[in-house]
């Protein structure tokens, strides 16, 4: 008999590690739209780099897996007399699969020493739009050094401050490829990252595709080139719309809007009207094709732009930092996955070297860097420097981030943080309920031997 | 305190693990050999113990409470560290309380199991010191392919915990039913 509890109690604590084993990490992490969260399936997703350079211009040539072409941002549907905007931003990907695909890179030369060690989470504020504790007004990525404290994203710098900042090249030259709003015009989105994340001085490669004025589009495509006025939902949502059609509405091949057309129900037209960039905002040339799954996506830009205060200025010889960023599946906003920072060479030993070139094209080989991106969640620059981060004196110690974090350990940090309140309570109910556990079985085993004893 | 935990933590390491293999040869052995571990195995099990909970407190202390309840490693550190040494509490009450007896019949193998899971218990607690300091191991790997990735923190959903209740009350019914017996016996 005794030998029956005996077994029976070691059973039950051992089925009690093991059940515990085996639903650990459960039931708590789930997607939560009301506080922008959501976790995509996949946490890490490679991304390959090339680099190349001759006398005039830098030519990055990026190429990841997609399953789907990203090639419509928001759209308008037709649907009973009036159109529908389709495609938002939202926490996650866009049920609809509308949203487009991008690629991003910033670039330091040194001014902003942070973003090499840490990469993008320098620009991660506190009140970053599609945060749970987003601000109420719509703030978006930005330098440490442009707020007077750290985490408050309101309490800005003095303006005579901001701009000697700018002029000492305390910002990072954002080159932001768009699948939807610059890949059809054959250019990517120059912008830069300071006291916000802005466009370079000039015109954006869109523009919005809606007169509010007379609730109704501004153009629509040219039959008499397109061969259609407009596109159709089920073909956009089933993907079957190619690059090799008139996906976007070009300003200059586009036509007016004709009201009296003879609209029909799933009728859908682009809300952007694409067309090349301005001045300082158009530096970025481009070519993006997807196939196959991949996008294969190829940026070039003059080593000097004669920008310097929204680009940085390569020269031969230099040495950079950079760190990458796609969105895809669908998703806009923060739903993105990163990279920590690389350095750049031009010609010299780096993470990743620009190889010189005679010529106008570069001859690209088969040899890439590899780079590793993650899901970063919600991690912000305010609290890597706070007490909830172990490291937050290694920061301040100036260790670099790679020297104590890979990308997929990143990332699962990243998930925690999201339900970093939840989490700590189930662990520590967890640690009491194993103590107590612990504490019964010792109970146990103490009465059933001591009967031995006894018998 | 960091360097004083990481020397004072090499004791209990060193005397649990020796006490395990105390249990492992005592378990497998009756003869001169294996009594001679039997009556070292109470010293080293209590010492483990007193030192284990030097070595826990100077441990709670590297970092500020709100830091080690935050980060994922901090806490798996901590919530195996607190089995750990409750564990081992728990087999040197036995040891200590019932003598010799607990090499009799079934129980003998019951030990050898318990210094089993003591083992990992306590690898998986320095596994996650180390990770902690910057020294990793491939314990880490072998944990991931058994399901546990070690950079998210170890917690129980709210019906596992319920279950885990459950199992510790039917283990107190066990331990009190079985003390009954053995008083009125």
């Amino acid at each position: 008999m005794q030998n029956i509890k005996l077994t029976g109690a070691f059973a039950l604590f051992s089925g009690a590690l093991l059940v515990s084993w085996v639903t650990h990490g459960t039931g708590v992490v789930r997607d939560d739209p009301e506080r922008n969260i959501s976790i995509p399936d996949t946490l890490t997703v490679p991304l390959q780099v090339q680099a190349s350079y001759n006398d005039q211009d830098i030519f990055f040539r990026y190429r990841w897996p997609s399953a789907s072409m990203g090639i419509f941002h928001d759209i308008l549907r037709y649907e009973d007399g009036s159109w529908i905007t389709e495609g938002g931003g939202m926490p996650g990907p866009n049920p609809f699969g509308v949203h487009e695909d991008r690629v991003a890179m910033m670039l330091d030369d040194g001014s902003v020493p942070e973003f090499g060690r840490y990469g993008g989470y320098i620009t991660i504020g506190d009140g970053l739009a599609g945060l749970t504790d987003e601000a109420p007004e719509e703030v978006t990525k930005y330098l440490p050094m442009t707020r007077n404290t750290l985490g408050q994203w309101d309490d800005m710098a003095p303006d005579s401050e901001l701009a000697q900042l700018r002029s000492a090249g305390y910002f990072l030259d954002l080159w932001h490829w768009r699948g939807a709003r610059s890949n059809p015009v054959n250019e990517a989105d120059d912008q830069n990252v300071g006291a916000g994340r802005d466009g370079d001085a000039g015109e954006a490669s869109y523009t919005t595709n809606w007169d509010s004025d007379i609730s109704q589009p501004r153009v629509m495509f040219d039959i008499a080139s397109a061969g259609y006025r407009a596109l159709n939902w089920d073909d956009v949502q089933a993907g079957r719309v190619s690059q090799e059609q008139t996906y976007a509405l070009i300003a200059d091949a586009a036509v007016p809007y004709d009201p009296d057309a003879g609209w029909q129900n799933g009728d859908l037209l682009p809300r952007r009207v694409i067309r090349p960039g301005a001045s300082s905002r158009g530096d970025i040339r481009a070519e993006g094709r997807w196939a196959d799954g991949y996008w294969d996506v190829t940026l070039a830009r003059a080593l000097d732009t004669g920008n310097p205060v929204d680009d940085k200025i390569l020269q031969d010889l230099g040495t950079y930092d950079v760190a990458f960023a796609i969105h895809r599946n669908a998703t806009g906003g923060r739903w993105h996955y990163v990279s920590l920072p690389f350095s750049l060479g031009l010609a010299r030993e780096a993470d990743i070297m620009a190889t010189r070139f005679i010529g106008t094209m570069p001859q690209w080989s088969d040899t890439w860097s590899d780079v590793t991106l993650f899901y970063p969640g919600q991690v912000t620059w305010p609290s890597l420097n706070s007490a909830v981060h172990g490291g937050a004196s290694s920061i301040a110690d100036r260790v670099p981030v790679r020297a104590r974090h890979s990308p997929e350990q990143l990332a699962y940090y990243g998930v925690e943080h999201e339900f970093r309140t939840e989490i700590r309570r189930q662990w520590l109910m967890t640690l009491l309920a194993g103590i107590l556990l612990i504490g019964a079985f010792g109970v146990a085993l103490n009465a059933t031997i001591v009967s031995r004893k006894g018998a | 305190m960091a360097a004083y935990h990481v020397v004072l933590i090499h004791f209990p390491i060193a005397l649990w693990m020796v006490s395990s293999l105390c249990i492992f040869i005592r378990a497998f052995d009756d003869g001169v050999l294996g009594q001679a571990m039997d009556r070292a195995l109470p010293v080293f099990l209590v010492l483990g113990v007193i030192m284990g909970a030097i070595a826990y407190l100077v441990g709670l202390s590297v970092w500020p409470w709100e830091t080690l309840s935050s980060t994922p490693l901090g806490r798996n550190h901590m919530l195996m560290a607190s089995w750990s040494l409750a564990y081992f509490t728990l087999l040197a009450f036995i040891r200590y309380r019932h003598g010799p007896a607990i090499w009799q019949g079934l129980s003998r193998w019951i030990m050898f199991l318990l210094a089993g899971i003591g083992v990992v218990l306590v690898g998986i607690t320095g596994t996650l010191g180390g990770h902690l300091v910057g020294n990793y191991t491939e314990v880490s790997e072998l944990l991931r392919r058994f399901g546990w990735e070690v950079y998210t923190t170890y917690y129980l959903p709210d019906l596992t915990l319920a279950i885990i209740g459950v199992v510790t009350l039917v283990l107190l019914a066990i331990g009190l039913l079985g003390r009954n017996r053995s008083t009125t016996g």
